[in-house]
């Protein structure tokens, strides 16, 4: 009955599960420990899951089990709250549309190189365009998961989408 | 910045250049219901710079789309798969042989505590975690054989002190009856408490005690008579721990711990310190739960501000 419940709601989410733990903790072995762990957390509450959507309840559970997991082995890697409503309150870059790049140019960028600039993006705006571009949540249920409004997530999403732009953009004009 | 910039609107979207770019990101994540993503798609068919915008977006979201997903290999699968089987299982069958058979390889990990500090193998922390759940599984079902037993009818008759022990001793019993005995999932007070004040307004101390063998394991609501009261569940070894605080109206002075109680079969110490009054219960042995309570009390006391009335 129960392993029934979680063949449905767990097992088929696995990929993402571990697309968003190899994106907080930077990679995909220890994404496998985390999502592990969050499974074993799953299979514990999934009595408590209520229906609503499987994946972002998984996510929620794989997102705190990452953070757990990083604060007790780099916990020098995790950002400290304070930090998250500082990059809250920083100002969007300057509009500079005469020398961002073309759409042309970013839909060119090669895999690797969008791979390392979500990578370089701060901690809370990677983890906003993870949720939102590769795991498909909607902004309500990201604001739900980090518990911060949806107007918090759309900025985030928009300065993590405008950084990444200017990232892949900008490494086109210079020779590789 | 934009020619359109101090035109009147009429469409209801913000003024805002910036506040615009957020309207285009909503539209492209489909966040808009039909009238505003109408009203969006007019401001970009106009102004070519949104336009120049929204086709960024749309070229970052397909680039970020082409990103290679991480692969779910058979392997990783079924280590998954195994985690729902093996506990399933045990619902079914009669655990305590296989409990025993999970002695061997449990207790050297439990006692060498501190000094694995290399970080164990997704494999050895799913052996310690399914033979961690057969052990607890196997005390649940033992349990539940007891609580089935007309054993339970007479001690609840013969020993209830009070209505109120006895409520608590139902918490703690379904509590270990259901899948999971917390409704939040966290050794983190700092998530516990804070999820207990939003609920009801009232977080006792909730100190973490895993250095002394004491997780915490999250917390719960539990209504006794018609009271919402906060409960956090701690685990010691094979053994849950709940303690319900029950806010006192009076507040002040510290009850010591009362005699030994019981109900329902679990034992129980009840005590008043500061702003509540505490009821511990657990099947574990009496010394333990004993040294559950001293070790609770002088954590709160050594951070009394901690907990919080509301």
């Amino acid at each position: 009955m129960l392993a029934a419940r979680f063949a449905e709601v767990v097992l088929p989410h696995l990929g993402d599960a571990l697309s968003l733990a190899r994106w907080l903790t930077g990679n995909a072995a220890d994404a496998e420990d985390v999502v592990q762990e969050a499974c074993l957390k799953a299979h514990a509450g999934i009595a408590g899951f209520a229906g609503g959507n499987p994946r972002a309840w998984l996510l929620t559970i794989v997102r705190n089990a990452s953070y757990t997991w990083l604060a007790r082995n780099r916990p020098r890697a995790v950002v400290a709250v304070g930090d998250l409503a500082d990059l809250d309150n920083v100002s969007p870059p300057p509009d500079s549309n005469a020398d961002s790049p073309e759409a042309a140019l970013i839909a060119k960028a090669n895999s690797a190189a969008v791979e390392a600039a979500i990578a370089r993006l701060p901690e809370a705006f990677r983890e906003t365009l993870v949720l939102r571009d590769i795991n498909g949540l909607s902004y309500r249920e990201i604001a739900a998961m980090l518990g911060v409004p949806q107007g918090t997530v759309m900025s985030r999403l928009a300065r993590a989408r405008s950084l990444l732009m200017t990232d892949i953009g900008g490494r086109h004009h210079e020779p590789a | 910045m934009s020619p359109h910039e101090n035109r009147p609107r009429e469409d209801g979207l913000p003024e805002d250049p910036q506040d615009m770019k957020l309207m285009i990101h909503a539209l492209v994540d489909g966040e808009l219901d039909a009238a505003a993503a109408l009203a969006v798609e007019r401001r970009i068919a106009a102004d070519p710079e949104l336009a120049a915008e929204h086709a960024r977006i749309l070229a970052l979201r397909m680039a970020v789309a082409g990103v290679p997903r991480p692969a779910v290999s058979d392997d990783f699968l079924a280590r998954i798969a195994a985690i729902a089987e093996v506990k399933g299982s045990g619902e079914v069958e009669a655990a305590p042989a296989d409990a025993v058979k999970a002695e061997p390889s449990a207790r050297p990990q439990q006692q060498q505590g501190k000094v694995i500090e290399m970080r164990p193998t997704a494999r050895s922390l799913a052996r310690r975690f399914s033979s961690f759940d057969w052990r607890q599984m196997a005390a649940s079902i033992v349990l539940t054989a007891f609580l089935a037993s007309g054993a339970t009818q007479w001690l609840m008759v013969e020993n209830a002190p009070d209505s109120f022990a006895v409520a608590v001793a139902n918490g703690h019993r379904r509590s270990l009856l259901a899948a999971t005995p917390v409704d939040i999932v966290s050794s983190d007070r700092h998530t516990v408490k804070p999820w207990l004040d939003g609920r009801i307004g009232v977080s006792p101390p909730a100190p973490d005690m895993a250095k002394d063998g004491y997780a915490l394991l999250g917390g719960r609501v539990e209504v006794i008579g018609d009271r919402p009261m906060p409960a956090l569940v701690y685990r010691h070894h094979e053994h849950l721990i709940t303690l319900v605080a029950a806010p006192q109206q009076t507040g002040g002075a510290s009850v010591p711990v009362a005699d030994d109680l019981s109900a329902g079969g679990f034992l129980l110490v009840h005590w008043t310190d500061g702003a509540f009054s505490y009821w511990a219960i657990s099947d574990a042995e009496r010394p333990a739960l004993d040294d559950f309570v001293a070790r609770f009390r002088a954590a709160a006391a050594a951070n009394p501000a901690a907990g919080s009335r509301g």
